[in-house]
């Protein structure tokens, strides 16, 4: 069984990749399919008012609105939020890292297959400016020659592992901050979870950063196979707490709220209610 | 209490006060309420409940948000999170304050949640501001507000013309009997003939309540003249269809809601009209335009439009012409109107073909800024519960049930002269010397913020303008 599955679940990283993972996964769906259920259980049969009519072309720009409109207003309104937040920690942090780190994409293209076009496609993203290749810690299968070549050119000056995660903490570190000083200020809608959910994620990046770099943080030297493995393994770990937790946390947003809010919203007053 | 007062209105009066409790807490009472109120959730609540990730990204939309932080929709969305945690998740149960999961436990507390529902016009801001989609106003007046006001903590004007218009006693008092005679008067004169009043058969019904009637008798008298102008087969009511209904929406009675929806939604299908014309742009709109099938649970068999709407179909229609001036002329979107409801080009069209001068303001359409009046909010201003209260003809005493609540009425209406102020200097920089919309509130609000803040404008409903313009 032990060798079967890859190594011994003593072994933080062995445990993370080959035993964890399963079950991670597993509380996933099932907390997922919880939450939709729930959703759709609480779902009412009314009789709607009759819609206002306005017209393909405005039902769509409506759909654009959306979801542009509220990110409009965050620049205008709260840039600092904005900027840290949105941009750092979302649009340059932990989207294209999660997604197009050339690690991660090898890392999900062993579970889905599928997941290699991206590869492929040249769209994924190198650990750093000065390193295009997959390096030593790529998974097995298929052979990383597709990785020598992203589509993204000099843009890998910003789109690179490295400073991709650097930002990303740095929204980390601003979101706890502000959470810190609105609940100094007595402000109600700071959770403890909400320091849970950002303290795992700062957890995740650290580690992965660390790990990445081949670096033990607390010697301030190269680590040597065992730091290495231990690093990658909590980082993992990390993720795949991440991954648990996501239907019973905030993270939720990122799969369903987000979509369901937004839809629900465009639905109801876009195109039920005609606002252009 | 005045003796001059109709005993059923007197009797009425006395059963809305004893709805009234700002000083006590019966915590089984308010845990029914709550019981009760998440009893009711549909799923997109609970969307708007478990998705919020506290970003407060819809803070800076509130109108209230100058005045306090701790007004920010998220901020006042969030007790209904402490009370849905507590009560309905299994963890909330367990861990309790550790998840911020919790309820109402003291006197103090009740206070606290009625100051929040009183910082909220549920102008909507918050929503189509918000990254998810999470209706922050829906959950204050939606849930916070009905709690409050069936645990006590309602204000005593509100309560009061909640009862008399389910009852429908206002009717009975003379000076309201009088502003009904005098707008109906006025109208007969403009036309320079009797209309006839609940004609079986036509077309257009003309909706009034005697909000309408009070508050800007000239907008009646002009759409009586769009409607008569434009050869449309129409009538109005005898009586008004209501005080400004439902007031009980307004403080969360869902009862009072459906009983008054139910009695205009019935005098509509005696009378057989295909279109039901809709002056208030405030809440009365969306409440017939989008609520009231889903509080009656059937579809209607008539359109409910609102004047704006009709103007320029009438005005593509070459039904009605107008006569264009060059008014430094702008259109505020009352929120319910707009936000709420949609209707953002329809006046804008109108009032493009009305003047030359015609600008928008900086923010309008979904962006509009609120004027800070709606939700309960304008009605509580001392000068205008001393002013229902002469024309009821009952002593100030009544209209104000303790110091406390007095106490609060001060700080609301401080809070609504901060929360105008954006309004204004979006006026100010529109350069217009007369905004037109269509809600009393909104009238009344930025009437009253423009002295505030020493801007020189005229305030004018819709139907007003745009009848001065008939060609």
């Amino acid at each position: 069984m032990v060798s079967y599955l890859g190594g011994s679940p003593s072994d933080i990283y062995s445990f993370a990749v080959y035993y964890f993972f399963w079950i991670a996964l597993a509380i996933f769906i099932g907390g997922s399919v919880y939450r939709v259920t729930k959703l759709a259980l609480f779902w009412r049969r009314v009789v709607k008012a009759e819609r206002r009519r306005r017209g393909a072309g405005a039902v769509t720009i409506g759909l654009i609105r959306t979801f542009l409109d509220p990110i409009i207003f965050s620049a205008k309104k709260k840039p600092h939020d904005f900027l840290a937040g949105l941009v750092a920690l979302h649009i340059l942090g932990v989207l294209p890292l999660i997604f197009l780190l050339a690690h991660h994409v090898a890392y999900f293209a062993y579970w889905f297959h599928p997941y290699w076009l991206v590869a492929k496609w040249g769209l994924w993203i190198p650990l750093s400016v000065t390193t295009s290749t997959l390096e030593i810690t790529a998974p097995i299968y298929p052979a990383s020659t597709h990785f020598t070549n992203t589509i993204w050119g000099p843009l890998v000056v910003i789109l690179n592992g490295d400073v991709l995660a650097i930002l990303a903490m740095l929204g980390v570190a601003f979101k706890i901050g502000m959470k810190i000083i609105e609940q100094a200020q007595g402000l109600q809608h700071v959770r403890w979870s909400d320091y849970f959910s950002l303290c795992l994620l700062m957890f995740i990046l650290l580690t992965g950063y660390a790990a990445a770099r081949h670096h033990a943080p607390l010697v301030g030297e190269t680590a040597d196979v065992v730091t290495y493995r231990t690093l990658l393994g909590l980082h993992i770990l990390g993720a795949e707490i991440l991954l648990a937790l996501i239907p019973f946390s905030k993270f939720w947003h990122f799969v369903f709220g987000y979509w369901y809010g937004k839809l629900h919203e465009w639905y109801d007053l876009r195109v039920q209610k005609g606002l252009v | 209490m005045s003796a001059q007062l109709p005993p059923q209105v007197k009797r009425v009066i006395d059963e809305a006060l004893r709805k009234v409790d700002w000083q006590g807490f019966d915590k089984e009472k308010v845990n029914a309420i709550i019981n009760e109120l998440l009893g009711k959730l549909d799923s997109v609540q609970v969307h708007f409940i478990e998705d919020c990730v506290g970003c407060a990204a819809c803070a800076p939309a509130c109108p209230y948000y100058p005045v306090s932080e701790e007004y920010g929709p998220v901020e006042k969305a969030e007790h209904v999170r402490h009370m849905y945690r507590k009560e309905a998740t299994i963890l909330g149960k367990l861990l309790g304050p550790l998840l911020n999961a919790k309820k109402p436990s003291k006197p103090e507390h009740l206070d606290k949640l009625v100051e929040l529902v009183y910082r909220c016009t549920n102008c909507g801001a918050c929503y189509v501001s918000c990254p998810f989609g999470i209706d922050s106003g829906a959950l204050i007046r939606g849930f916070l507000a009905p709690l409050v006001s069936k645990a006590g903590r309602l204000p005593a004007v509100l309560a009061i013309f909640e009862a008399m218009e389910r009852t429908g006693v206002y009717m009975d008092i003379p000076a309201f009997q009088q502003i009904w005679r005098d707008v109906n008067a006025k109208i007969d004169q403009a036309l320079g003939k009797p209309v006839p009043r609940d004609r079986k058969g036509a077309e257009y019904l003309l909706f009034l309540d005697l909000s309408d009637a009070m508050f800007y008798p000239g907008a009646v008298v002009g759409a009586a003249k769009i409607l008569d102008r434009a050869g449309l087969d129409w009538t109005l009511p005898s009586s008004p269809l209501g005080f400004r209904p439902p007031i009980g929406a307004v403080v969360g009675f869902s009862d009072s809601t459906k009983q008054v929806l139910k009695q205009i939604d019935d005098y509509v299908e005696s009378i057989g009209a295909k279109y039901l014309v809709v002056l208030d742009g405030g809440f009365v709109y969306p409440w017939l335009r989008w609520q009231m099938p889903k509080v009656l649970g059937k579809k209607l068999s008539y359109r409910v439009l609102h004047i704006t709407e009709l103007v320029v179909e009438l005005l593509k229609q070459g039904r009605i012409k107008l006569k264009p001036t060059n008014d430094a002329v702008t259109w505020h979107d009352p929120c319910q109107l707009a936000r709420r409801s949609g209707v953002t080009k329809e006046p804008v069209e109108a009032l493009r073909a009305a003047s030359k001068g015609f600008r928008l303001l900086p923010h309008h359409g979904a962006e509009s800024y609120c004027c800070g009046g709606g939700g309960g909010i304008g009605c509580l201003s001392l000068h205008m519960i001393e002013m229902m209260a002469k024309m009821i003809g009952v002593d100030m005493s009544v209209m104000i049930s303790s110091e406390k609540e007095k106490e609060f009425l001060v700080k609301t209406q401080e809070a609504w002269s901060i929360a105008v102020k954006r309004k204004i200097d979006d006026i100010k920089k529109s350069k217009a010397k007369i905004v037109v919309t269509a809600c009393p509130v909104c009238m009344h609000s930025i009437e009253g913020g423009a002295k505030l803040y020493g801007l020189d404008i005229e305030v004018k409903h819709f139907a007003e303008y745009i009848a001065e313009r008939l060609a």
